[in-house]
């Protein structure tokens, strides 16, 4: 059996954060999640109060903040295409900086050629996105100058001042959600989390919404989740000591060998879910009934202070956009 | 716990024979009972019968001279424990403690009480060290002996033991064999166990042998195991010299009777 199998994204570390009740940290991430976005726009001093909670709660953590970053590199894709429509799309403001494109034949095939080349040889690069992105500027700068041949098109490329600023603040915005739910999912442990969410929609309970049945099905998939990754392995193992080869076959191939593999596991998971129906209600399981709850969430002096910080900052920001005072 | 079985018929709805018709024992309360049988002869059938996992087609099942039924199974429940056969698919908590805790959560139990019961039986079965281990971790006789603790913690009066060992490599299956034999000496509850080896049948009470939907044997393990052609006909395999003893049996020599009882205690004490 395979050890190392860790779900979710939680980190073990001895540290206020991780002592912080899952409840408040829950609560807090929604409230800064409305609240990044009701920030007026392009007001940076207000983001960079927001940007302050997910800094101190990396801070207190205890986890390097590289851990941090590579949940921000799986994003950063949709980060840099939003800022680059931004300047685009938004004209307005200051003219920054015109750029003359003169699109030839030479310099379109150099170009498709470099992105070629660099998809192909991508898988053993570092620092992928930083070549990427210097790729893009290459081509930027490429495109000004007709190296040869006749001119198809040409325009010039416009970037205004709103559009840079209200590129980056769009830019932050996501950064600060970014960082406060990483922050949450490597503190907390994800039954800490189905409970914790299980209590935060305990209030549905009172339009006969089941919540409990829901926070169930989470923490049986959750615990199912290892388990079934080891039964995967065993079946590769198995296909693989019969001959298939996961890695050098055609696409086609591969396709035929995600049947085989999905068919068992299909199988196995419904055998499973079965037997597992029947010990649930051999052991006096009745979906949504009353269940008393061995885990007992208990807020600390510590989870009272940062709750209230949090509230307090949110209804700072509710009451400055209802303009009791200007922001 | 009494259990009772009046004519009882159940049938698979996806196969064309019932897998018995017409059933009907009696078990007594305290005492303990194996369900002998080979694969498909119906023995596991009973153990979801009588958990109410399964609804007879006719008949009737008594417990305690009530009849299960849609509106009774929930109190009764509260009152039988089962041990089923895949370690894996029983384990519903994220950790050991979770899951001795689900039988009692679903039972109500105050937290307080609840943290007693899992101290109390997780150190009974020997698995006081593993409490926040996750299932991943532990063998399959660990995994058993956690299920075998949470039935314990709801303190029902019957453990049902279905095929529980037949997925442990041999160590498990002596650990589950030896609590089964320690929890018929210690406690008063009816234990049923349903099993194909004879070896994990001859501590009990009474044996029955059930083949194709009858029982074909029953009675006190000494006198079910002397009748070595039923049991063969039945599927099972015999226990390490229980061949020589029935073929003694049939040979004249001096001192034969208390030779043949030395031997038989042997064959009970292995």
């Amino acid at each position: 059996m395979n050890d190392s199998i860790v779900f979710g994204q939680y980190i073990y570390r001895n540290s206020f954060m991780h002592k912080l009740d899952a409840r408040v940290k829950l609560i807090s991430l929604v409230l800064m999640m409305i609240g990044v976005f009701l920030i007026p726009k392009d007001h940076f001093i207000l983001l960079g109060i927001a940007f302050l909670i997910p800094i101190l709660a990396i801070l207190f953590s205890k986890i390097s903040l590289f851990k941090y970053l590579k949940s921000l590199k799986q994003i950063a894709f949709v980060m840099l295409f939003s800022f680059v429509f931004q300047l685009i799309g938004n004209h307005n403001g200051e003219l920054l900086l015109k750029l003359p494109i003169q699109f030839t034949v030479v310099n379109i095939a150099i170009v498709v050629l470099a992105l070629i080349i660099y998809f192909i040889v991508r898988k053993y690069l570092p620092f992928k996105f930083l070549i990427f992105v210097l790729l893009l500027i290459g081509a930027t700068y490429l495109f000004r100058y007709p190296i040869y041949g006749h001119i198809i098109h040409s325009f010039d490329f416009l970037i205004y001042q709103e559009g840079v600023i209200h590129g980056l603040f769009l830019i932050g915005r996501v950064f600060v959600i970014i960082l406060a739910s990483t922050s949450l999912t490597l503190t907390t442990k994800p039954t800490d989390l189905t409970n914790a969410l299980e209590w935060l929609l305990q209030p549905l309970e009172w339009i006969k919404i089941k919540t409990s049945i829901f926070a169930m099905m989470i923490s049986i998939a959750l615990r199912s989740i290892p388990t079934l990754f080891n039964e995967t392995n065993r079946i590769l193992k198995a296909q693989a000591s019969r001959g298939a080869d996961f890695n050098e076959s055609s696409l086609k191939e591969q396709i035929g060998q995600m049947v085989s593999l999905l068919v068992p596991m299909f199988v196995i998971s419904i055998k499973k879910a079965e037997d597992l129906a029947d010990a649930m209600e051999a052991r006096g399981y009745i979906p949504g009934e009353k269940r008393t709850r061995l885990v007992k969430m208990t807020f600390k002096v510590s989870d009272y202070m940062v709750l209230g910080a949090i509230l307090l900052l949110f209804v700072l920001l509710i009451l400055g956009k209802c303009g009791v005072y200007a922001l | 716990m009494k259990i009772e079985f009046k004519d009882v018929t159940f049938q698979y709805y996806s196969e064309e024979k019932p897998v018995f018709e017409h059933l009907s024992f009696t078990i007594e309360q305290g005492t303990t009972t194996a369900i002998l049988g080979h694969n498909g002869s119906g023995k596991s059938t009973i153990a979801k019968l009588i958990v109410g996992l399964l609804v007879p087609n006719a008949g009737q099942i008594l417990i305690d001279d009530v009849e299960l039924t849609e509106q009774t199974i929930d109190e009764i429940r509260k009152r039988m424990g089962i041990i089923f056969q895949n370690p894996d698919n029983q384990f519903v908590g994220v950790t050991v403690r979770d899951d001795i805790a689900f039988g009692l959560e679903n039972h109500q139990v105050p937290r307080e009480e609840m943290i007693q019961q899992i101290e109390k039986y997780a150190t009974l079965v020997d698995m006081k060290d593993y409490l926040d281990k996750s299932p991943e971790k532990l063998s399959g006789g660990q995994k058993q002996r956690v299920a075998i603790a949470g039935a314990l913690a709801m303190e029902t009066e019957l453990i049902i033991f279905d095929e529980s060992t037949s997925m442990l490599d041999p160590k498990g299956t002596k650990e589950i064999n030896q609590m089964m034999r320690s929890l018929k000496e210690n406690f008063q509850k009816s234990i049923i166990t349903i099993t194909h080896q004879l070896e994990e049948a001859i501590f009990a009470d009474r044996v029955m042998v059930l083949n194709e939907g009858k029982i074909v044997l029953d009675g006190t393990p000494q006198v079910v195991l002397k009748e070595k052609d039923i049991l063969e006909a039945s599927g099972l395999k015999l226990i390490d010299g229980l061949d020589v003893l029935n073929r003694l049996e049939k040979d004249d020599f001096d001192h034969k009777s208390s030779i043949m009882e030395a031997l038989w205690e042997l064959i009970f004490k292995m």
